[in-house]
């Protein structure tokens, strides 16, 4: 099987972080450009990387708003998610970022899918993966696949995530680089 | 979660800058924010702002039955939302004050004015009709929500384009972009709103788009107009008065409207309303002057197109 | 040389990320056999997880001599810290204390006998809706936050209700700490082009008031400008101001 794991497809990142006045911290974040348990999915993954024992008594409000779906939705919205906790200088103990692979009829592994794709697709995974140790902290699946397809698809969600942390950082970067 | 209250030295202040024609941001009195339209990857997808206000408007279509009392007309539907994104105060799932005002004032802008022609949305009268849904999220509120969410909407409804559809007898074939080209929507005019604000019993008129947060003494006179470009009769109707609680005594709860059109206030201001109304005119085309001339030429498109819409259905009915 | 530092070193100035970890190296530890108990500071941004350092905030990595170590970060949400001066608006007078608004996300209280010579019978005149310049006497996670007017010796020492006039608006936390620190270039370039008086407190309110209403409005929009301008740039602007262009 064709699986190039040194470098997967993602398609092309645009983010703008703080573009609003209002909120503490904010960030868009584009992808080549079932709400209640996807918003479930955004949660776990962000209580698990926050430090919201330094917060008690307090609440956090995250509001994601989908401005375009042209498929892996879900790892948008993470990374959205993951850059506006981040703007807001929230403590964080790590990152995290998320991939979404597909499976197609012939078996071949495709991340970040566009819609056509995933319609197209016989399993779509989409994985949480943290900046530390790479583990993957939430995987949410749709469709069938084999354990081996799987194990596949986090080792290529892990070699992708490390482009989307690198993102993160250049765009950091970018942001402080008056201060420096 | 709280907005941050206003403070006594906020609120001196600015009523002594506005008393001295300033406002915080160095514009005059009847000086518009710098307003940016941005368009989506799809149809029917446009952010605006207008200074650090920010509005995202996504329309969509779906076929449904129509009203019995309209058997022949699409049906718009509007729905406005504020979350806690745009501003702190905002509780999602609450219907707050301000949220059905700027909801009826949406509606009243854009369906009571009829600039999208209903009757082209319409399949199968009494069967099928096209039903256009514009929602506008408000994404960073800093004043004046209601100007904004109204270009976002209009320019949204310019924008997009819906699927085009065959009907041979009874059965109606919905084409995806692949297959045909969808159509845009047709519009007969782009209505805007303006908003003004007026403080201390009208001695100090002045249009007071921004941070309403700041402006706690303002009565908004919501005034809609159209602004094509040739048309001088300005529909106004000038309502909704909106006063915080927490107004001072000497805030009069209506404006005294004088006319139509106008909105004179105190008697010591001038009354250069009449030129003012024609620079606005101006000011906002100037200001966007390139949308402006994009948007015309869009409705110069949507009617190329509908005459294609109507040779397409001549060649299905042969 | 420190090895928990030498890994710090080569950091300084630049950017970390969450995440991001300063462990402690252990082979060269041979080098300094007669190892002192080495003591680092830890400050915000900064934590300590066993035998190493975990960013949690991104931003800047900053170092004071000769073991402090901290992480300038771009937040607006203030987070209260015992023994930081706040500007607050009071927002409710409660029996013998006072609501104020800080900008966190409690509101912190504020009694009335903690203002200079207020006593029991003498009680300050506070009137809800003013400006206080406050300081933190209890902040951590778990209370609520309580401010004072008065130092330990029971002095105002500048602290107390203010601002009559002038205007009140909000910065970065990160823009209010520049014009705190004392060799602030923001407000030496500023005080070039007219005379001003200004209270910064670390949430991030600045109030400022100058000689005309005016002028009050020029000082606070150039502040407000200098949020995301290189040191050169705001000279221009400023340059350009003081030269009459507004």
């Amino acid at each position: 099987m064709a699986l190039d794991i040194g470098s997967p497809v993602l398609r092309e990142f645009g983010s703008e972080q703080s573009l609003l006045s209002k909120p503490d911290g904010s960030a868009t974040f584009m992808q080549g450009v079932r709400e209640r348990s996807r918003e479930q999915c955004v949660r776990e993954t962000c209580e698990a990387a926050l430090l919201s024992t330094l917060h008690p008594r307090s609440s956090l409000t995250l509001v994601l708003q989908v401005v375009h779906d042209d498929g892996s939705l879900l790892a948008c919205c993470l990374n959205a998610a993951c850059m506006a906790l981040m703007d807001a200088g929230l403590p964080m103990s790590r990152l995290f970022c998320g991939v979404t692979c597909a499976i197609d009829a012939e078996g071949r592994i495709v991340t970040d899918p566009t819609a056509q794709q995933e319609k197209e697709s016989r399993a779509l995974l989409t994985f949480a993966i943290d900046s530390k140790e790479h583990n993957v902290m939430m995987s949410s699946t749709k469709g069938s696949f084999s354990i081996k397809e799987m194990q596949q698809c986090i080792a290529v969600s892990q070699t992708a995530s490390e482009r989307i942390f690198q993102f993160y950082r250049d765009s950091v970067k970018r942001r402080y680089s008056k201060m420096l | 979660m709280r907005e941050t209250p206003l403070s006594n030295c906020e609120r001196a202040f600015l009523l002594k800058c506005i008393q001295e024609k300033k406002r915080l941001d160095g514009r005059q009195t009847y000086d518009y924010r710098n307003l940016k339209i941005t368009f989506g990857t799809d149809y029917g997808c446009c952010t605006v702002s207008l200074g650090k206000s920010r509005v995202l408007a996504q329309v969509s279509c779906e076929l449904v039955p129509p009203k019995d009392s309209r058997p022949t007309e699409g049906i718009m539907f509007f729905n406005l939302e504020l979350s806690p994104m745009a501003s702190p105060g905002f509780q999602s799932n609450r219907q707050s004050e301000l949220l059905v005002t700027l909801n009826r004032q949406l509606e009243r802008c854009l369906r009571n004015s009829r600039c999208i022609d209903t009757e082209s949305l319409c399949v199968i009268s009494g069967e099928k009709v096209w039903q256009i849904r514009v929602d506008v999220h408000i994404l960073n509120h800093d004043g004046n929500l209601m100007d904004v969410a109204s270009v976002a909407a209009i320019s949204a409804l310019s924008h997009f384009r819906r699927p085009e559809v065959a009907i041979q007898g009874r059965d109606v074939t919905v084409f995806s972009p692949e297959e045909r080209d969808p159509v845009p929507l047709s519009v007969y005019h782009m209505p805007v709103c303006v908003s003004f604000a007026f403080f201390q019993q009208g001695k100090d008129g002045g249009k007071f788009g921004f941070a309403e947060s700041v402006a706690k003494e303002r009565i908004t006179v919501l005034t809609r107009e159209e602004t094509t470009l040739d048309t001088t009769d300005v529909h106004a109707t000038a309502e909704n008065v909106l006063s915080k609680a927490d107004a001072p005594p000497e805030v009069v709860p209506s404006p005294v409207i004088v006319a139509t059109g106008t909105g004179q206030v105190g008697e010591g201001l001038q009354n250069a309303w009449g030129l003012e109304e024609e620079d606005d005119d101006e000011e906002e085309e100037m200001s966007d002057a390139a949308k402006q001339k994009k948007k015309k030429d869009e409705v110069m498109v949507i009617s190329d197109s509908e005459e294609e819409e109507v040779m397409i259905l001549n060649q299905d009915l042969k | 040389m420190n090895s928990i530092h030498s890994c710090f070193k080569a950091q300084i100035g630049g950017v970390v990320l969450p995440g991001d970890v300063f462990r402690f190296n252990g082979s060269s530890v041979e080098e300094d056999s007669n190892i002192k108990a080495e003591k680092m500071v830890c400050g915000p941004g900064l934590r300590r997880n066993g035998d190493e350092i975990l960013a949690c905030k991104s931003g800047i990595l900053r170092h004071k001599q000769p073991s402090m170590y901290w992480i300038d970060c771009q937040q607006k949400r203030y987070v209260p810290v015992k023994g930081e001066s706040v500007i607050g608006i009071v927002t409710a007078k409660s029996g013998d204390i006072f609501k104020v608004d800080v900008g966190g996300s409690e509101q912190a209280s504020l009694s009335y006998l903690a203002f200079e010579g207020a006593t029991k019978r003498n009680r300050p005149n506070v009137q809800v809706g003013d400006l206080v310049y406050a300081q933190f006497i209890i902040a951590n996670k778990d209370m609520e936050p309580e401010l004072v007017c008065i130092d330990s010796c029971g002095r105002a020492n500048g602290m107390g209700v203010f601002g009559a006039e002038g205007f009140l608006f909000k910065v970065s936390l990160g823009l209010a700490r520049r014009l705190l620190s004392p060799q602030s270039e923001i407000v030496k370039d500023l005080e070039k082009i007219f005379p001003f008086e200004m209270v910064v407190g670390l949430n991030g309110r600045v109030w400022v008031k100058a000689k005309s209403i005016q002028q009050t409005l020029i000082v606070a929009n150039l502040l407000e400008s200098c949020e995301n301008m290189t040191a050169q740039q705001r000279q221009a602007l400023f340059k350009r101001v003081a030269e009459g262009a507004l």
